[in-house]
Order: structure tokens, then C-alpha cells, then sequence
């Protein structure tokens, strides 16, 4: 019986720490809100409110897997926010080649990053802190100080939505409704694959009734959400940029635990020197680390002049530290060799639900702040204290059902940090 | 096929669920209004009023955040007033959350003026009332109407300030000064700079007021986020450039109190006397500055006044009626030109200010 039941949850009740966390948050603010957190409307606040954030927090964790730390990503995105806005607007281009500017610019800057931090040697703290500096003058000197609009097919990207079509009589916005049945197929279809796969291999403690169940449960949570967002006002859907997100999500989950450059972040975070020896190109993995950051950053930025309708001189200041944040609370470890895209976002969504209950709840700026300050320590010294324990870390095993291989380092790593503990626990209290 | 048939019925059970959900879906109910005339019919007596204020950075916004409060609430509304310390997309989400609870008014005293558009919109959407509060929403159809002191005219009566101090402080001219301008991404900035340039301009031109540093541009001479240090950097900066030679300060045109109290500690840290220098805000700090015959000049814009202003236009608003507006042409937020509400700023000196704070408990106390 216990076996199904770990088998339900794909692995122990305590790897869905996180998860668990965030429903609790949203049951709670629903309750002392009246009904209001889980509404088609503020669920797509929440979304657009944040995408931003959990675009930036997908580069930030591969960054901190491979054992560096990425401080200018608020600045690279307000740079790239005015170039787009700015092109746009005094050179004549049509929008979606301002797009492409800005992902060039984005790459450029990551270009400029990733060459001083893997083949100059800088640490990515130092070369990142410059890039902060450099970065936000170069878009207030861009600028002028002076916030500039975006057309409004931008604006689409940052705060649009899916369109209209289709019969009406579903009472949904079809492209919502789509997106939520392709999904559903997906999940349905990969756990018939995997019991087939199982019968095939002759696995015998699979148990075909658990994996059925477990599609069946993530069925019903994607047909909610499908109805969430997908019922709001006519005209409004999943947002344009969750999609982007969304996007985003799968290939990077795709390349960090599928593919070679993947698995080589992971082994240079683990264990530098073993990474080496066994061949992995360790300048090659920290450039692309670096540079794809900056692009995500880009995106980030794109995504956010987008929702403002422009792009001011203030934009990006502290995303890097709510970046950082998402990936830490999503169980991303100091020391690097730790912590999943997945985690990441849902990481980022603790805060951003948080934000937005307290928002409802009223709750003044000061307080919230505050509130965040001790989510952030307390996610972290929960994780801390239970590597003490001896137990593998629970947010890192996250997802251990997802991918075996990303498990079986993850809790290698795992134990290899037992003995790192007290240096670990040091550095977290010496950074906080 | 069996595997087939399980997946069908998984599948036809999700499907049910969805549209299950969907008959208690937002869609049924027919939208609520379509934006612009919802004015008219006014709204319930005691709705939600959202209130988003800026940074607490000045102590205007701390006091603007208890009138709301407590002229909201005595007028039968339930008020939400929140601060976005930390930047223009908290406020977009607290502006977002003020219209699901529901708000029927929401008053915005921007960040980046700019930058709330799709927000507002979608206040716009359920019917809600825009009221822009100090500062100007631009790029938008979204705002209602602006509140505010006439900025232009502060701007006027600090240039005329500093001319008026510079003749009584400084002997005859002509006179050193130096400029300074607020935040770019604050639309009220401008027309500050631009009224005072208005007065200060033809004297500069005729030889009586040179600017040493030759900083006379908005662009060179204004103040990112209004930050005191920075403008304290910039004049630690242009003080040992330009007057650490013997060449006298003679004055010092400051859009408010805090950027004047800034420039005043980089003047005092560079060993040099104390220019003629204008304010605005009447802070508690500056207003003792004056009477102490530092600061020469604030201007007084009563925050009770502008919130009171606000409080009678949501009135009217509730009761459908058209709120008072007295000027239709001078603000144009780049989409439309926005009804405004203006109010007359007065100027305090050290001659005055007993007389003009008298009705202010707080600062009527540091005249005496």
C-alpha cells in the first residue's frame, strides 16, 4: 500500500515540499481573501505579473547549478528593453525586428559575459557585478532617462492573450481550452508509454494502476487550470507571455536533463575537478551558462516593457535578487550541482503568490517585504537542516519520478554535501 | 485496445470536469460596462476605493496615506491605500489586485507614469474610475482625470523665489547659480523645470544669473528617483570643479526640500556659505531649515487640500455626477489631453511662514 502510494506521488511525500507549500498558500489566501486569489482574472495577474521573474529565474538556476551567480540580469533587461523600445520607435522597424534586436543584443552582452567569466577567469559574481553597473548606465545613456512606449504588438507579449475562435457555446476561450486538451493527451498518452516501456523492460514493482492514477490526478489539475484561465472575461486567456513561459520551461527541462550539455552543467556544479578529468569542457560550459542567461534576460526584459506599455529608466532594479530568490526557495543548492528548472518557477511562484495574497489581503509594502525576507530564509534553512539530517535534500529530489538519471546525481550530490554541510550552512549565513 | 478505451474514458472524464466548471464561468454574465460612460451611473455608496501611491519617499506621501485612509473611511467607502516601494511592477500588481477586490475608483500617484497602461485598461474594462493623483498617467486612454497642484506655476514661484531671495541675501548682482531639476521618469519634473526656466531663462540670457558649471539642460541637471544622495554626488562634484577656486555660490534652484536639504549638506561638507536655495514640500526638516535662515524658500502644497479634492471628485463619481474640472487643455498625456483639477501652490519664506502654516498643526508648531 505504501509502495502505490509513493508510487501516486511519483516519490515521497516530503520531495513535494515545495508544491505542497504553494497550494497551502493559495488555499489560505483564497480562504482570507473571500474567493479571491483563485479567479480567471487574478490567476492571469498572476502570470503576467511575474513571467518575467520566472523567465529570468529558468536562466538563474542553470547559472547556480553550474556554481556561478548572475547579478546584472535586471540591468541586461532594461538595456534591451530600451533598445527594442527605442529602435522601434526612431528608426522605423517593424516590431517583431525589434524583437529580434533585442534577443541580439541580449546575446552580444552574454557574449561580453560569458568570455570574462569562463576564459578570463573572472568569478561570475565580480564580472556580473561590473555588468550591473555597466549595463544600467548604458540604458539610462541609451534612454536619456526618459521612459519610451512600445508599439502595440509588444505590448501583446507582455499583456496580450490568445485569440478568440471557434464556436462559443464552450463557454472558454478555445485556444485556452486547446492548449489545455493537448496537454492532457500528452500526459495521458507518456504514462501509457511508460507502463508499456516497464511491461517491455519486465519491471516488476511497477505498478501500472499508480502511474494511471498519477496522469489522472495531473489530468484533472490541468483541466482546472485550463478552465481558470480560460474562463475570464471574453477576450482574455492563458496570457501570451505564461506561453512563452511555458515554452521555455520544456526545452530548457528538455536540455538540463536530456541532453549532454545538460548533464555537463550539473557535473561541473557537482564536482569541478571530477568534471574535468572526465573530459567535459568546463570554459565551454560556464560561456554558455553565461550567455544564455543574458538571453533569457533579454526575453525577460522584452516580455516586461511589454506589460508597462514602455520602457523606463527604473526598469529590471532588484530582479536579479527575486531571480535568485525563486531559485533557492525552489531548492537549488549555494554550492552549486543542485536544483531543476520545475523547482525554479515553482519556487518563483511561492513568491509571486505570496505577493499577490498579501496584495489582496492589503497588506503594505514594508510587511510584504519582510514576509519575503523570512520565506526565503526559512525555505532554505528547511532544506539546510535536513541535509544535516543525513536525509538527500527534499527539494533537490523534487522530481525525482520525472528523471531518473537527474535523481541519481542529484542524490549523489546530495550525499557528498553531508560532509560539506557546516561550510555550506556558513556561506548561506555569511551571504544572508 | 483496451489501453485505448481507458485513455477515451480518462480523457471524456477530464472533458466532463471542464465543462462542469464552465457553468459557473465569468463568461455567462454579460460584461459590465464598456468603459467610458460608467461615470454616469454611478455606484454604491460604500465600494472599494484602491488608492496606489508611490515610494514612501517624501513626507507628503506618508501623510496622503492617513487622509485616504481616514477620508475615505469617514466618507462610507472602504479603502485600499498601498505604498510600491519597490518599483513600478509592484505597483502594477497592487493596482491589478485593487481591481479584483473590486474597486470602483482607483487613485494613482505614479511611479513611472508611463508604465501602468495595461493596468489601468483593465481597471477601465470593469468600469472603474481613473483618477490620476499628483502626477500624470501618460500613453494611455485609461485616466479620467488629473489632480494636482499646477506644477508650472511651482516652477514659476521657485524661479521668482530665487530671484526675489538672491536680491535680499546676496547683495547686488550679478549672481552664480546652479540648477538643479527632479527625476526624468516623473512626469511632474518638467513643467517644475520648465516654469522656473520660464523666469530664470531671460536672466541667465542678459548676464545677471550665470550658471558656472554650465549645466542648464533638464537632461544634465536632473535628479534619477529624486534621490538626495544623488544629487549630492553631482553637486560634491561641481563644487570642487567650479567654486572651489574662491568663486561664490551665490544660489541654488531646487525643485523640492529634500533635494535642497541634499545640496545644502554637499555645500556645508565643501566649507562654503549657504546659497539662497528654494524647496518645495514644506517639510518638517526644511521648514525648520527656513526659520533657522538656511533654506530660503518651499513652496506649500496642502496635502490635505489635494486629498480633500480627490475624496469630493470619487463623490461625485459615486453619485454619477460630473466631478469639478478646471482646466482642459494644458495636460496631454501623449493619447488625450486629460481633465484636470489644479490647485494654486503658495510660496513660504522665512517672512511668511507663521501666517500661511497656521492651519497645520505639524507645522504651525515650528514657526514659534
Amino acid at each position: 500500500m505504501k509502495a502505490a502510494f509513493k508510487q501516486l506521488l511519483g516519490g515521497g511525500i516530503r520531495q513535494f515540499g515545495m508544491v505542497i507549500a504553494l497550494l497551502a498558500l493559495l488555499g489560505y489566501f483564497q480562504w482570507s481573501t473571500g474567493g479571491k486569489v483563485l479567479t480567471p482574472t487574478n490567476a492571469q495577474n498572476i502570470i503576467n505579473g511575474n513571467s518575467y521573474i520566472l523567465i529570468l529565474a529558468i536562466g538563474m538556476v542553470l547559472v547556480i547549478i553550474a556554481g556561478h551567480i548572475d547579478l546584472s540580469v535586471g540591468s541586461v533587461a532594461a538595456v534591451v528593453g530600451i533598445s527594442v523600445a527605442l529602435s522601434i520607435k526612431d528608426w522605423g522597424i517593424p516590431w517583431w525586428l525589434g524583437v529580434l534586436l533585442g534577443l541580439g543584443v541580449g546575446m552580444a552582452i552574454g557574449v561580453w559575459q560569458g568570455t570574462w567569466v569562463a576564459y578570463v577567469g573572472i568569478p561570475g559574481f565580480i564580472a556580473t557585478l561590473a555588468g550591473m553597473l555597466i549595463f544600467r548606465g548604458m540604458n539610462q545613456e541609451i534612454g536619456n532617462n526618459l521612459s519610451v512606449p512600445v508599439p502595440k504588438e509588444i505590448q501583446k507579449l507582455g499583456a496580450g492573450y490568445l485569440p478568440e475562435w471557434g464556436p462559443t457555446s464552450t463557454n472558454m476561450n478555445n485556444s485556452t481550452l486547446l492548449l489545455g486538451i493537448l496537454a492532457i493527451v500528452l500526459v495521458v498518452w507518456s504514462a501509457f508509454r511508460k507502463v508499456a516501456k516497464s511491461r517491455r523492460l519486465g519491471l516488476e514493482d511497477m505498478l501500472p494502476a499508480a502511474v494511471y492514477m498519477r496522469a489522472a490526478v495531473l489530468s484533472v489539475v490541468i483541466a482546472y487550470l485550463t478552465w481558470l484561465f480560460g474562463s475570464g472575461k471574453p477576450g482574455t486567456s492563458f496570457p501570451i507571455s505564461g506561453c512563452i513561459l511555458l515554452v521555455l520551461m520544456i526545452i530548457y527541462t528538455f536540455v538540463a536533463n536530456r541532453t549532454i550539455i545538460g548533464r555537463h552543467v550539473y557535473a561541473v556544479g557537482g564536482n569541478r575537478s571530477a568534471a574535468a578529468l572526465s573530459g567535459v569542457n568546463i570554459k565551454h560550459v560556464n560561456f554558455l551558462v553565461m550567455a544564455n542567461m543574458s538571453v533569457l534576460a533579454a526575453v525577460a526584459g522584452i516580455v516586461f516593457v511589454g506589460r508597462s506599455t514602455s520602457s523606463g529608466p527604473g526598469d529590471g532594479t532588484g530582479w536579479e535578487l527575486d531571480a535568485i530568490a525563486a531559485v533557492f526557495i525552489g531548492g537549488a543548492a549555494v554550492s552549486g550541482g543542485v536544483g531543476t528548472v520545475v523547482g525554479s518557477v515553482i519556487g518563483g511562484l511561492v513568491m509571486a503568490v505570496l505577493n499577490n495574497g498579501l496584495a489582496l489581503n492589503g497588506v503594505g509594502s514594508g510587511k510584504t517585504q519582510m514576509i519575503k525576507g523570512l520565506v526565503l530564509l526559512l525555505a532554505v534553512a528547511f532544506d539546510v537542516y535536513n541535509k544535516v539530517q543525513g536525509r538527500p535534500s527534499i527539494f533537490g529530489l523534487l522530481f525525482k519520478g520525472k528523471s531518473r538519471r537527474a535523481a541519481e546525481l542529484v542524490s549523489e550530490a546530495g550525499q557528498e554535501e553531508v560532509a560539506e554541510v557546516p561550510v555550506a550552512a556558513g556561506e548561506t549565513a555569511g551571504r544572508g | 485496445m483496451k489501453k485505448f478505451a481507458t485513455a477515451l474514458i480518462t480523457l471524456g472524464a477530464v472533458g466532463a470536469l471542464a465543462l462542469a466548471g464552465c457553468s459557473s464561468s465569468d463568461r455567462s454574465e454579460t460584461p459590465e460596462s464598456s468603459g467610458s460612460g460608467s461615470a454616469a451611473a454611478g455606484f454604491p455608496a460604500d465600494a472599494t476605493i484602491g488608492v496606489a501611491l508611490p515610494q514612501k519617499t517624501s513626507e507628503n506621501w506618508v501623510l496622503a496615506e492617513q487622509l485616504f485612509n481616514d477620508g475615505l473611511k469617514e466618507a462610507g467607502f472602504k479603502p485600499i491605500v498601498q505604498f510600491a516601494n519597490s518599483g513600478v511592477p509592484e505597483q502594477q500588481n497592487q493596482i491589478s489586485a485593487m481591481v479584483e477586490q473590486g474597486a470602483k475608483v482607483i487613485v494613482v500617484g505614479a511611479i513611472d507614469g508611463s508604465q501602468l497602461g495595461t493596468q489601468l485598461e483593465a481597471a477601465k474594462g470593469t468600469g472603474a474610475t481613473v483618477i490620476a493623483y499628483d502626477r500624470l498617467v501618460k500613453n494611455t486612454e485609461a485616466v479620467d482625470q488629473y489632480i494636482a497642484f499646477d506644477n508650472y506655476q511651482v516652477g514659476v514661484l521657485q524661479g521668482k523665489a530665487l530671484l526675489e531671495g538672491l536680491a535680499k541675501r546676496q547683495g547686488a548682482g550679478p549672481w552664480n547659480i546652479e540648477l538643479v531639476a527632479g527625476s526624468p521618469d516623473d512626469a511632474n519634473a518638467t513643467p517644475f523645470f520648465e516654469g522656473a526656466m520660464s523666469v530664470l531663462q531671460p536672466k541667465i540670457d542678459d548676464k545677471t544669473l550665470t550658471v558656472v558649471s554650465g549645466q542648464t539642460t533638464f537632461d544634465a541637471v536632473a535628479t534619477q528617483g529624486w534621490k538626495a544622495e544623488n544629487v549630492q554626488k553631482r553637486f560634491d562634484t561641481i563644487l570642487s570643479a567650479n567654486y572651489s577656486a574662491g568663486t561664490p555660490l551665490h544660489g541654488v534652484l531646487s525643485p523640492n526640500d529634500t533635494l535642497a536639504r541634499g545640496v545644502l549638506t554637499s555645500v556645508k561638507q565643501a566649507g562654503l556659505p549657504t546659497p539662497v536655495i528654494t524647496g518645495q514640500d514644506s517639510e518638517v526638516e526644511s521648514v525648520k531649515s527656513i526659520m533657522a535662515g538656511e533654506q530660503y524658500s518651499t513652496i506649500y502644497k496642502d496635502t490635505r487640500e489635494l486629498v480633500a479634492a480627490t475624496i469630493k471628485a470619487v463623490q461625485a463619481y459615486q453619485k454619477g455626477e460630473k466631478p469639478e474640472i478646471n482646466d482642459t487643455k494644458s495636460y496631454d498625456n501623449g493619447v488625450k489631453i486629460v481633465p484636470s483639477y489644479l490647485l494654486t501652490p503658495v510660496v513660504v519664506t522665512q517672512e511668511n511662514a507663521a501666517e500661511i502654516y497656521a492651519n497645520d498643526p505639524t507645522l504651525s508648531a515650528l514657526t514659534k
